[in-house]
């Protein structure tokens, strides 16, 4: 909490008179850090303290986001009432007349257009009994097939990726506590010191105790410092980078033989076709020197344990779901997998992004992890939900599909909870369009963000302090985020507002819950037998034991700590490799004379994904005040681009402006926009509407650009 | 409820070690027993040789008192053996008929001196070198005998010959192998221990295996199995240790070489642990105190349930506790077809180094003469560090060796091997404490306190940080030579003792010089103003009064400055300055760069009547105040649009006038990115950019320019206003005297000063106090006029 310095006595504060203290967990990363507010009434005002609680994952630590978190929870900005929005204006209403205008556009629109034409989109920031309960509310009170969430935009290349390759999708195949253990680490396209920094230690540990870093950035970070050893491929490349890594390791042999044989199919393809590929042209292709890549393929190779780590850097590609699974190869043919200190980590973005992708918030599953094309899973959930397997709704389209189908107005009605599309979307202007073309639009939210402005209708959202329910952190571990602090005004929690809304659409059977522990006993059962089993797990267990690992199928169960020990969980009990081409399916845009750089985009340490919260905190807005474009001074000279200066960015689909911050670490051809910013600065702006052909992420990670800078000569 | 029952069997330095880190992790979990078969407290044993070698004392060698037990409310029961575990019933039975429960047992009872079987053994004078007992039958033998023989060239063995040596006995020492210490040196490092030894006295007899010790009533002699033999009055022992397993084995804990314990310290007895010497753990038996501890601080997590990983062994190093001998080995020492090595050799210095490799890892080290290295070598090949990268000759650099080795090394670096004690925490410990001796920093943080090789790298330390190298420490500085307290502390007085004029503080702080000097004097008068609004008006006199309307100038003439916003005028405004000039013979009239018109050279006498016929507003803006605001106005470098800049410069103009500062504040307000108003290098400066108003502070354009740091953007003029206004009046509120926004950013810090103008409740109450403070001084202000006249008449 920020205090002012006080040198004159009048401004002086008087004794502390009374304390109250709230437990809950940071809401802005994976970490889930679990901490405690402590308010102390002073005479004129509040003042607030945030401290770390011990706990398996981040042990007690705190990163400036979550000793600043409640800034956000107690802004005067927070909306307290539902909001309608009559001849342009957002006007208080009551919550009976809110729920009556969306039931009856709701239905007006279903009726006329049917059931389809109501799409509802979800988020990873969400607790798991929201996720849950915002995927039954689709399938089973709107009856729509449309319903997606944010965290497409985020874990869906790492998640296709293991399921594909190990079949199963839990973030860490291991937990935390082994990766001090490791001899060699991995680290690609994951900036874990600004993202996740209560993390670090496990890394540094390792460090210490001897382990060989090798970070896989464009561009030089906090993470990459840690390294022993940085490779900076060209944005885009990371594919190939892995097929000359897999090349080395294949040719010098040091694959697992014993390992392959007996648990992995499709090596000797993958052998064959990386045996072909020349180490040249791998070379010329990423930019990243033969010796470099033989130098880290060996080390990872000779190495007894291992581990590779991946996130948004490889994975938001329109290949990311390819990437990560040949990094993944190289895990199964070293053999470094299901066994002590070596496995695979997909750092996962958001707060509940390991959760919220399990139980039924995408468009083609249902809760535990099942699929909503497989007969036996539609049955099995249908027996849950007390409802005719054949009423359930088959798959719809994933997040930004969904924007094109509102553009197209087959989707004329949207229930937005907890997310900022018109910013996180890549083509952000066309979304902004879509946006604006629909007949009614619901949002659920904390403020008025950018995307809510185009509603019809907001209500008024719980925050981390006041909504309880559980959240899966970066390690697959359920914890349950104790919250007690009463909502302000008439903010009611996500599930509440869920809740409600089925009651005035007919559908209260479904959804007569009163507390989200009861949430999560139906959750306990829909996920029962699926491949994320939280049947063993109960609120009660998750206060004394802190925390645990899936699956966890009986009440006795202690969780599962290591997966893949002995098998895999595919049906043969193998792991898949796969030919990841070097040329990849969906051709990424490559530089020319127009444009010439490669954008590649990021986060900052104090700010979480659209900034909707962190921009409204006075101690994390004092720390990022606004975005900026990390370029080479080489390559600013070449454009004359000062220091600090303003700068246009454009590519073919847009422009922002920014200011700009030359960098002697990273490659000349690339720049660099952190994307928590929206309007005129929002750098999604200029990236390109392709997506990955398996899971649907859009290659937000690499877009080709001009830059300029904003005149300062006289006209 | 009643407390866990803990026993601990063996009160030597693992298991109390184990006990420590037990009542540290969980100071009140059990109740604590702890049995002794020697008579004493717990003593480091390590430290036997150092006395018999008369570099220590009995008496400093207790690591835990009588005291401490008490304290710990440990039941201790010393010189009683525990001679049977009851696994059934969870008891102890011993020597002393005591049956004793417990819930959870450590068994700690270390290892015993291995006794050669040869005839003769148990005669008097023959002696092992384990307890303190032994210790004083030697030291007491040396009194009244002259030959000693050693048995054993291990570390042992040559430590308690240099103490029988130093005790001045005449010693041999006799070693069944073909060289010194060979589990620990090569042939090389051993003769050059040897000859080292030798040239110190020592006497050395190789490859001889003791047949019989022979005598009538004591030790005469020890011949040896290739038929010769040796005169003695005492022999020693030291051919190795035995783990004490007897007590372990009869109550059916299963045992190998030693008690077979896993990663966790637990037998195959529930609620059973052990650890120490008497513990075999993966195949390997310890005898050395680095392991030990180890072992304790992971069987310590164990009982008290805390996570942790397992004991996974340790990597062996010695250090030969011989004074006048630097011998360190660590790992591998001899090469075979697997391992390499690099080695230097200078006879000159008598320093031998060599290092073992494993492929491009570092698995061994021997060094002779020079192992100033050790802990870094160590720290290696704990870590396994590839050295593939590395210049392989920068291995054998000593880091520093001119300078102090402590200095150069990273915080996190370990110092004390055994106790895991990094340089931070010591320095830390250093600092908080104001410690001064080895012996303070051995208590306080464990440094130096088990094998005590590290000893001189704690001097090191100590004394880097106590040097002038070291500088971690901010001294404040007092506010001048008339006093010492600082200027933070002076302000703190003032108000505390609700001090309210400048001689007032002077006596009742005890100023030196009574009279204050010119650096105190307006430090303090600004400083009463800034307490007590009032002051200045209760202090006014002319001088100040007319600095309000108009400036002295050298000569004493006035010059008087007609106020006009943003810089902007009017044909009757300039009309009025234009008759007024006449009027009172003014004819040195200028357009100044701070936009203004200036009429210098007024008379004092003309004075009252020029301001009120001028009936203007005037500005004055001579010392250490908010100035008027440079805008672009007029500036035709581009064809912007100025409205927006005007109006934002006028706003700031008339919401900051008269305020007082620490020191001066320059404004200006550019209506583009082409800064018509220098922006950049004033105390606080805005530009209007395609994104809005950009806001610059801690600019100077003084002889050391300096370019303002980007505060915050604002969209709207009322945002660009507050941000503005918060930001003087922080400064105002915690800037020290004459320091400059640029000074008091970069102590308060950017991002500090941030965060408490974007706090909306902190930025509110700053805008208050400052429209209060400028309401005050308005009020102030227009009282001026009368205030002249009155002065006039006088």
């Amino acid at each position: 909490m920020t205090e002012a310095l006080l040198k004159y006595f009048r401004t002086k504060e008087q004794e502390v008179k009374s304390e109250k203290r709230y437990d809950s967990q940071c809401p802005y990363c994976s970490m889930q850090c679990k901490m405690q507010l402590i308010e102390q009434s002073i005479v004129s005002r509040k003042k607030y303290i945030t401290i770390g609680k011990d706990n398996p994952t981040s042990e007690g630590r705190l990163c400036v986001k979550g000793m600043n978190a409640h800034q956000h929870a107690f802004h005067k900005e927070r909306l307290k009432y539902p909001l309608v929005k009559i001849n342009g204006e957002f006007v208080r209403v009551s919550w009976k007349e809110a729920l009556n205008h969306i039931k009856e556009n709701f239905m007006k629109i279903q009726e006329e257009s049917g059931q389809n034409a109501l799409a509802v989109y979800g988020s990873a920031s969400i607790t798991n009994e929201e996720a849950y309960l915002l995927g039954k509310f689709a399938r089973v009170a709107l009856k729509t097939k449309y319903i997606d969430y944010n965290g497409r935009l985020c874990m869906s290349a790492a998640a296709s990726a293991a399921n594909q390759t190990f079949g199963l999708d839990r973030g860490f195949t291991n937990s935390l506590a082994e990766i001090p253990y490791t001899r060699c680490i991995i680290l690609a396209g994951t900036n874990i010191a600004e993202c996740q920094p209560t993390i670090m230690p496990y890394f540094e540990r390792a460090k210490e105790n001897g382990a060989y870093i090798i970070a896989i950035d464009p561009r030089e970070t906090a993470t990459t410092k840690l390294a022993d050893l940085h490779l900076k491929p060209r944005p885009g490349t990371d594919a190939v980078l892995a097929n000359g890594l897999l090349k080395v390791m294949i040719e010098e042999n040091y694959v697992d033989e014993k390992f392959i044989q007996e648990r992995v199919n499709g090596f000797e393809e993958v052998r064959k076709y990386v045996l072909s590929l020349s180490m040249k042209e791998i070379e010329e292709i990423t930019g990243v020197p033969i010796q470099l890549i033989r130098k880290a393929a060996v080390r990872f190779g000779s190495e007894e344990s291992g581990m590779i780590f991946t996130a948004r850097g490889v994975e938001q590609h329109t290949n990311g779901s390819k990437t990560v699974r040949n990094f993944l190869n190289i895990l199964v043919s070293t053999g470094k997998i299901g066994k002590p200190n070596c496995g695979y980590g997909a750092i996962t973005g958001q707060g509940n992004g390991q959760g919220a992708r399990e139980h039924g918030q995408k468009a083609d599953q249902l809760p535990g992890y099942r699929s909503i094309e497989n007969d036996e899973h539609r049955n099995y959930v249908a027996s849950i939900w007390g409802i005719d397997p054949d009423d359930l709704p088959r798959k719809g389209v994933s997040a930004y599909e969904m924007m094109e189908k509102i553009h197209e107005g087959e989707i004329k009605g949207l229930f937005l909870m907890c997310s900022n599309p018109i910013v996180s979307n890549p083509n952000a202007h066309f979304v902004k369009e879509a946006m604006k073309k629909l007949t009614f639009f619901v949002a659920v939210d904390l403020f008025v963000s950018e995307t809510a402005r185009l509603a019809d209708v907001i209500l008024p959202a719980s925050s981390y302090l006041e909504d309880e329910g559980t959240m899966t952190n970066v390690e697959g571990r359920v914890t349950l985020r104790e919250a007690s602090l009463p909502c302000p005004g008439e903010a009611k929690h996500d599930w509440q507002i869920i809740c409600d809304l089925a009651r005035v659409l007919g559908k209260e059977e479904y959804f007569s819950f009163s507390s989200a522990e009861e949430i999560f006993t139906e959750l306990r059962m829909a996920s029962r037998g699926g491949t994320a089993d939280y049947f063993g797990i109960t609120y009660e267990r998750l206060r004394k034991e802190g925390g645990l690992l899936w699956p966890c199928p009986e009440t006795n169960h202690i969780g599962t700590k290591r997966l893949f020990e002995t098998s895999f969980a595919h049906p043969d009990g193998k792991a898949a490799m796969v030919v990841v081409p070097n040329i990849a399916e969906i051709p990424k845009e490559q530089l020319c004379e127009e444009f010439p750089l490669y954008l590649t985009t990021g986060r900052v340490m104090s700010h979480y994904l659209t900034g909707v919260q962190t921009r409204k905190s006075p101690a994390l807005a004092a720390r990022n005040i606004e975005p900026f474009m990390e370029i080479h001074p080489a390559t600013a000279a070449k454009f004359q681009i000062q220091d600090q200066s303003l700068v246009k960015i454009e590519s073919r689909r847009g422009s922002v402006m920014v200011r700009s911050k030359w960098s002697e670490t990273i490659r000349h051809d690339t720049i660099f926009v952190p994307f928590h910013w929206a309007d005129s600065q929002n750098i999604n702006l200029l990236v390109s509407k392709e997506l990955d052909p398996e899971c649907k992420m859009p290659g937000f990670k690499v877009s080709a650009v001009k830059v300029s800078p904003v005149v300062d000569f006289l006209t | 409820m009643d407390k866990q029952k803990l026993v601990l069997i063996g009160n030597g330095m693992a298991g109390v070690r184990c006990m420590e880190e037990i009542l540290r992790e969980a100071p009140d979990l059990y109740e604590i027993t702890i049995f002794g078969a020697e008579p004493h407290l717990n003593y480091n044993r390590i430290q036997l040789s150092a006395v018999l070698q008369g570099s220590t004392t009995f008496d400093d060698i207790t690591i835990n008192d009588r005291n401490w037990y008490n304290e710990q409310n440990i039941e201790l029961f010393t010189g009683e053996t525990v001679l049977k575990i009851d696994t059934e019933k969870q008891e102890l039975l011993t020597d002393k008929g005591r049956r004793h429960p417990y819930n959870r047992l450590i068994i700690a009872t270390g290892s015993m001196p291995f006794l050669l079987p040869v005839p003769g053994k148990d005669i008097e004078g023959v002696v092992t070198f384990r307890t303190i007992e032994d210790c004083q039958k030697m030291m007491e033998t040396a009194k009244h005998y002259h030959k000693a023989m050693v048995i054993g060239g291990g570390v042992l063995g040559l430590e308690a010959a240099k103490g029988l040596l130093n005790l001045g006995m005449e010693v041999t020492v006799v070693h069944n192998g073909p060289h010194l210490m060979e589990r620990q040196l090569d042939e090389t490092a051993a003769k050059l221990l040897q000859t080292e030894l030798e040239k110190q006295g020592l006497r050395f007899l190789f490859e001889k295996e003791t047949k019989e010790i022979c005598g009538s009533n004591r030790v005469e002699r020890v011949s040896f199995k290739d038929g010769t033999e040796a005169a003695a009055d005492l022999v020693v022992m030291a051919a190795g240790v035995r783990p004490n397993i007897q007590l372990a084995k009869e109550s059916g804990i299963a045992t190998n070489r030693a008690i077979l314990v896993n990663d966790y310290m637990e037998t195959n007895i529930p609620n059973i642990y052990a650890v120490g010497e008497c513990v075999e753990h993966r195949g390997m038996v310890y005898g050395l105190v680095k392991p030990l501890y180890d072992q304790g601080k992971v069987l310590a997590k164990r009982i008290c349930g805390l996570r942790g990983k397992g004991y996974e062994g340790t990597v062996l190093s010695t250090q030969l506790k011989i004074s006048g001998v630097d011998v360190f080995s660590v790992g591998q020492f001899s090469c075979d077809d697997r391992l390499q090595s690099i080695v230097i050799f200078d006879e000159l210095d008598g320093v031998y180094k060599k290092m073992v490799f494993e492929k491009s890892r570092m698995v061994g080290a021997v060094l002779f003469g020079d192992t100033s290295d050790r802990t870094r070598l160590l720290d290696m090949i704990m870590k396994r560090q590839d050295v593939s990268d590395l210049e392989k000759v920068t291995l054998f650099q000593a880091l520093n060796r001119d300078g102090n080795s402590a200095a150069s090394m990273a915080h996190s670096e370990m110092i004390c091997n055994c106790n895991g004690v990094a340089k931070g925490t010591i320095i830390e410990a250093v600092q908080k404490n104001g410690l001064t001796t080895v012996d303070q920093v051995k208590k306080c943080t464990k440094a130096s306190g088990a094998c005590g090789g590290c000893k001189p790298l704690v001097a090191d330390l100590l004394n880097y940080i106590h040097s002038d190298e070291f500088d971690e420490g901010i001294e404040q500085k007092s506010m001048c030579s008339c006093t010492t307290l600082t200027e933070d502390e002076v302000v703190h007085e003032m108000q505390w003792q609700g001090l309210t004029t400048v001689q007032e503080v002077m006596e009742v702080l005890g100023w030196e010089n009574k009279e204050g000097c010119s650096a105190c004097r307006p430090a303090l008068a600004y400083y009463l103003g800034m307490i007590y609004p009032e002051y200045e008006r209760k202090q006014e006199n002319l001088y100040i009064s007319e600095q309000r309307m108009a400036i002295i100038q050298k000569d004493g003439t006035y010059t008087v400055i007609p106020q006009m916003y943003g810089g902007k005028t009017s044909a009757e405004q300039l009309r009025m300055i234009a008759t007024v000039a006449e009027k009172f013979g003014i004819t040195n009239i200028a357009v100044t760069s701070e936009q203004r018109i200036h009429l210098m050279g007024v008379k004092k006498k003309d004075l009252s009547a020029l301001l009120a016929d001028l009936d203007m507003q005037v500005s004055s803006t001579y010392g250490n105040m908010v100035q008027n605001v440079k805008t672009s106005i007029g500036e035709h470098i581009c064809h912007c649009d100025k409205h927006s800049s005007m109006e934002l410069a006028v706003s700031l103009e008339k919401r900051l006038e008269f305020l007082i500062t620490p020191y001066r504040v320059t404004l200006g307000v550019s209506a583009c990115l082409h800064n018509g108003a220098g922006s950049t290098t004033k105390d606080i400066g805005v530009i209007g950019t395609g994104l809005g108003w950009e806001i610059y502070v801690g600019g100077s354009s003084g002889r050391n320019v300096r370019a303002g740091k980007l505060l915050s953007l604002g969209t709207k003029n009322q945002d660009v206003i507050e941000i503005i206004c918060a930001f003087i009046q922080y400064y105002r509120e915690t800037a020290n005297f004459l320091e400059r926004t640029w000074q008091w950013i970069e102590r308060v810090g950017l991002v500090h000063v941030r965060e408490v103008i974007f706090d909306f409740e902190l930025r509110q109450q700053l805008l208050f106090r400052l429209e209060k403070d400028t309401m005050f001084r308005k009020r102030f202000s227009g009282k001026q006029m009368s205030g002249i006249e009155i002065n006039n008449q006088q």
